[in-house]
């Protein structure tokens, strides 16, 4: 007879699984997350001075006698500025379209969320091809007004005004969200007592927005401090464009730009930092909950003042405008050829895909009076070998990372709530949202610099910034930078789970690996795949972390839509840039639609609901069927 | 059938628990009844395992269950919030265990269809997300998954308290009828007295972690054993001042007495019937009774008539009240019943 062994315990799947996971994530904290950040901090005291020396605060003193406060300055600038922006026009906009009865107010909330599925790089690329010294809407104006500067859209003002419209969206998804909730009754309650509608919006409906608005003011804040895109391309010399520079610089150059880079960054932690822990301090304080058990739907508030409505139809299609218009001018400008973007008028003749697909022979003229031709010189968006390889390797990279955040983070959040209220799972659950306390900069250029070595014993002394390496530090970089968000999200979709579903299960006979995959898991899984859907978007077009870890071998789809931001040569080099760019603003918005529609439409159907769609497939298909046989049989 | 012997369950210093005695018989329905956080579902969970005890066994069948893995014990429950699984059909979630045992897909579908029949579960729900059903289709989902298994136990935590008034006496007299159809030893948890005095073979009433009597529905609501057990079982009235003297009470003790046991106007006065005059100072209408206030002496006490719709009585009238001692319950300090 054939003996049973028994396995000994620390054998045992479940002790090898726990075992393994631990192991896991404490490489993954102390190899990913602080060390190399510590090892940062440590940069700014290592420093060497002219005699060999080590000395501690040769930064610091460089630091406050040089021209380094002017660049936190002028970030702290904007970002002040950037608060009082995008609150006045994101809560104009949410307003505007959920408050006031505003006629067309469909169609204005649809230009007021196209930054939704157009933002970051491929938003400011938008922008400078309609506002640049070359753009669209300045050589209209230059046709019209000759003495105007051409170089208007630079700088300062123009950063705070593309950053302005990028940074409303979070107002037009969270704002909205609460200024939909408010009970209408609450309304009609102090309209009752003698209240006048100002009067109302003041005192009733504002406070229930306090702690939202207070959240996207710290939100906008810091992303006004940590801006990269808008800065980096519209020339303004702020913090995070710095930090690049000098982690790019050397010491022939300049004195010790490493450490300085270094110092920069934790400055910019510092910040975050202290924003955040204020933003979590408030948000501990509690916020004005409905107290309604029967919420009244909110009712539009006509502007009885025939002058206040007429200007706040103005303001609201003059916003509509600003919003709109570079998504419409992009659009229609993706179909033209080079002959008329370069001349920026538009012909339904000069009607093309060349920007999209193929390619086409440029001839030009050289200074010698010869015409010459360069074969293939025009090429598409999916023509084109250096855009194709940005797209195909920011979509491999973003879909690595993006999963990789979500199957880390799905364990995580399960192991969380298996061990509520215990030290352990607490300590895990911090420890994923570390580098929400850091800004993105500070952990890439952590990276960038701590493991531009051999000496890392933890990576097997491979130099992780070296050639196609980077493109694996891209990864882990975008993975890491992704877990608060999906630790939040996925966290959010747990607390839905029923406790008695994993009770039920157990009692039923599942084993707890089966309670997960059978029964938690299907639970969560709509909100896994738009943790998923939404971080492949947003990482797709990264600017950021791409200009961090720029190399030949982690070229992105940034970093190629920002070369194509760069002068066209009239000798027919980067010629047709500018097309190519247009071209794929549309595809990013298209695929972007496309996740959104996925993550929002589709992905929030119920099992209910997906049942019924089924059904109407299998009628569908039926009725076909059924035509194709009646078809056949005549 | 199923024997708790000495159980103690600790949440870290709470005791949940204090030394839980009960003895289920094989084919009762038995009701753990009591307030919120009295313990009968920590009693329940540790019948079906989610709860380890701290001392104590559970035997089933005379066999020592209390190490026994959950999915091991062959016990079937039915949870609060049904507990259904979202991202499944009805027939998937009736499926789960089966699939679990690995029987094959025909025989897995048979025993599905069978025992959707046997709940009354129409066949055309099988194929549908359980969010479309209503409560009670819910309810009938989760008891077919439970018994599909074919457990020797089933264990019930207050399965209808989600349900309207209505359905919930419908179905409670449907959960009755499927359990002595289907001779099931049955386990059933709820606060709801009317509900535990309907459907029990017994009862164990809990209070504070410890249980204060075991009886049958009338054991429970006539001779119920402490203050506690009176008071938490059905509306009485507290019986006080001149009128215990003038029923011959001892002062020292608590008496009680059920609302239907004092007499309105009676046609008879009975042996040991004490006959007072009262006062009536409200009156609330139920339809299929009448439940009015009525001040004796220094004493207020609550008397149902049932209503005939004619003998209206009117506030302020003055009525004359029977009280038969037979029908008193009485308490020392230690809340212990004493005999009359």
């Amino acid at each position: 007879m054939k003996q049973r062994t028994t396995r000994p315990d620390w054998l045992k799947p479940d002790l090898l699984f726990k075992v393994f996971g631990i192991a896991f994530f404490v490489y993954l904290f102390f190899g990913f997350m602080l060390i190399p950040c510590l090892n940062t901090l440590t940069q700014i005291f290592t420093t060497k001075g002219a005699d060999g020396k080590t000395d501690p605060f040769a930064v610091l003193r460089f630091f406050f006698a040089g021209s380094m406060p002017m660049f936190i300055w002028n970030s702290l600038k904007l970002a002040i500025c950037l608060v009082i922006t995008v609150n006045v026009v994101g809560i104009s906009i949410v307003l505007l379209t959920e408050y006031f009865d505003i006629k067309g107010a469909k169609i204005l909330r649809l230009g007021y969320i196209t930054t939704l599925i157009y933002s970051g790089v491929a938003l400011v690329t938008g922008y400078l091809f309609l506002y640049d010294s070359d753009g669209i809407l300045t050589t209209w104006l230059v046709r019209s007004f000759p003495n105007i500067d051409r170089n208007w859209f630079s700088g300062f003002r123009a950063v705070l005004f593309t950053m302005t419209f990028a940074c409303t969206s979070n107002h037009m998804l969270f704002l909205r969200n609460a200024i939909r909730t408010i009970d209408y009754n609450t309304v009609e309650a102090a309209r009752n007592l003698g209240a006048k509608p100002f009067k109302v919006l003041m005192k009733v409906v504002f406070p229930t927005l306090l702690p939202t608005l207070f959240s996207l003011t710290i939100m906008t804040f810091i992303t006004g401090l940590c801006a990269m895109s808008a800065p980096t391309l519209l020339g303004y010399n702020s913090i995070n464009p710095e930090i690049v520079r000098l982690a790019g610089s050397s010491v022939a150059d300049e004195a010790f730009p490493q450490a300085r880079a270094a110092l920069l960054s934790v400055i910019l932690a510092m910040f975050t930092i202290l924003l955040l822990t204020l933003l979590s301090s408030y948000e501990r304080k509690g916020h004005y909950l409905s107290v309604s058990k029967t919420k009244a739907k909110l009712v539009k508030q006509k502007i009885n003042n025939p002058v206040a409505n007429v200007l706040a139809h103005i303001y609201a299609y003059a916003l509509f405008i600003v919003y709109a218009m570079p998504v419409v001018m992009i659009v229609l400008f993706a179909f033209q050829n080079y002959p008329a973007i370069r001349s920026k008028t538009l012909s339904f003749d000069q009607f093309t895909l060349i920007n999209f697909f193929g390619t086409q022979d440029y001839e030009f003229m050289t200074n010698r009076g010869k015409h010459k031709l360069r074969p293939n010189s025009i090429s598409g968006v999916f023509s084109n070998a250096d855009t194709v390889g940005g797209i195909r390797l920011s979509l491999l990279l973003s879909a690595i990372a993006a999963a990789l955040a979500c199957v880390i983070v799905v364990i995580a959040v399960n192991y969380i709530f298996k061990n509520k209220n215990k030290k352990r799972s607490t300590l895990l659950e911090y420890s994923m949202l570390f580098p929400w306390l850091l800004p993105t900069i500070l952990i890439c250029y952590s990276y960038r610099t701590f493991f531009n070595s051999d000496n890392v014993w933890y990576v097997g002394n491979v130099n992780l910034y070296m050639r196609e390496n980077v493109r694996f530090l891209i990864i882990v970089a975008y993975t890491v930078v992704k877990l608060p968000f999906a630790v939040r999200m996925i966290k959010a979709a747990f607390y839905a789970i029923d406790e008695e579903l994993e009770d039920a299960a157990r009692n039923l006979g599942a084993s707890p690996i089966v309670t997960f995959l059978r029964i938690k898991l299907p639970i969560v899984l709509p909100s896994v795949l738009a943790v998923f859907a939404l971080n492949l978007n947003s990482l797709f077009t990264e600017y950021d972390m791409s200009a961090t870890f720029h190399s030949s071998y982690g070229k992105t789809y940034a970093m190629v839509m920002q070369a194509m931001t760069m002068e066209e040569g009239r000798d027919g080099y980067n010629v047709n840039a500018s097309g190519r760019r247009c071209a794929s603003t549309v595809f990013i918005m298209v695929l972007s639609g496309i996740i959104l529609y996925l993550v929002y439409g589709v992905g929030a159907r119920d099992l209910n609901e997906r049942l019924i769609a089924k059904e109407k497939r299998r009628e569908r298909k039926e009725k076909l069927i059924a035509r194709f046989n009646t078809n056949l049989k005549h | 059938m199923i024997e708790l012997e000495n159980i103690v369950v600790k949440f870290e210093d709470f005791i949940a628990l204090h030394n839980i005695n009960v003895n289920v018989k094989e084919g009762e329905f038995f009701t753990f009844l009591g307030p919120s956080g009295c313990g009968k579902t920590t009693t329940l969970r540790t019948i079906t395992g989610f709860v380890e005890p701290y001392e104590g066994t559970v035997k089933v069948n005379g066999v020592d269950i209390t190490n026994t893995p959950i999915e091991k014990r062959n016990i079937g429950i039915i949870f609060q919030s049904y507990a259904l699984f979202p991202s499944m059909t009805v027939r998937n979630n009736i499926a789960f265990g089966l699939k679990l045992q690995k029987l094959n897909k025909n025989e897995i579908n048979k025993k599905v269809e069978s025992i959707a029949k046997k709940v009354d579960l129409d066949s055309k729900l099988l194929d549908r997300a359980v969010g479309q059903l209503s409560g009670g289709q819910q309810q009938r989902v989760a008891i077919a998954r439970a018994l599909v298994t074919e457990p020797g136990i089933i264990c019930m935590d207050e399965p209808l308290s989600n349900l309207d008034a209505k359905l919930r006496v419908q179905l409670r007299n449907e959960l009755k009828k499927m359990q002595k159809d289907f001779g099931i030893t049955t386990i059933y948890v709820t606060h709801d007295q009317e509900e535990a005095l309907t459907l029990s073979d017994r009862i164990a009433v809990f209070n504070k972690g410890r249980i204060e009597q075991i009886g049958t529905p009338n054991e429970i609501y006539n001779h119920s054993a402490s203050r506690f057990v009176c008071n938490f079982i059905g509306d009485i009235n507290k019986l006080n001042g001149q009128l215990v003297k003038d029923l011959g009470l001892s002062p020292d003790y608590h008496h009680y007495i059920r609302l239907e046991r004092l007499h309105i106007n009676p046609v008879q006065k009975s042996d040991d019937e004490l006959q007072v005059m009262g006062v009536v100072k409200s009156r609330e209408y139920y339809g299929l009774y009448i439940k009015y206030t009525i001040q004796i002496g220094d004493c207020t006490v609550k008397a149902v008539e049932k209503n005939d719709g004619i003998n209206l009585l009117d506030i302020g009238e003055q009525v004359l009240i029977g009280i038969n001692k037979r029908d008193i319950m009485s308490y020392d300090d230690d809340e212990k019943e004493i005999s009359a």
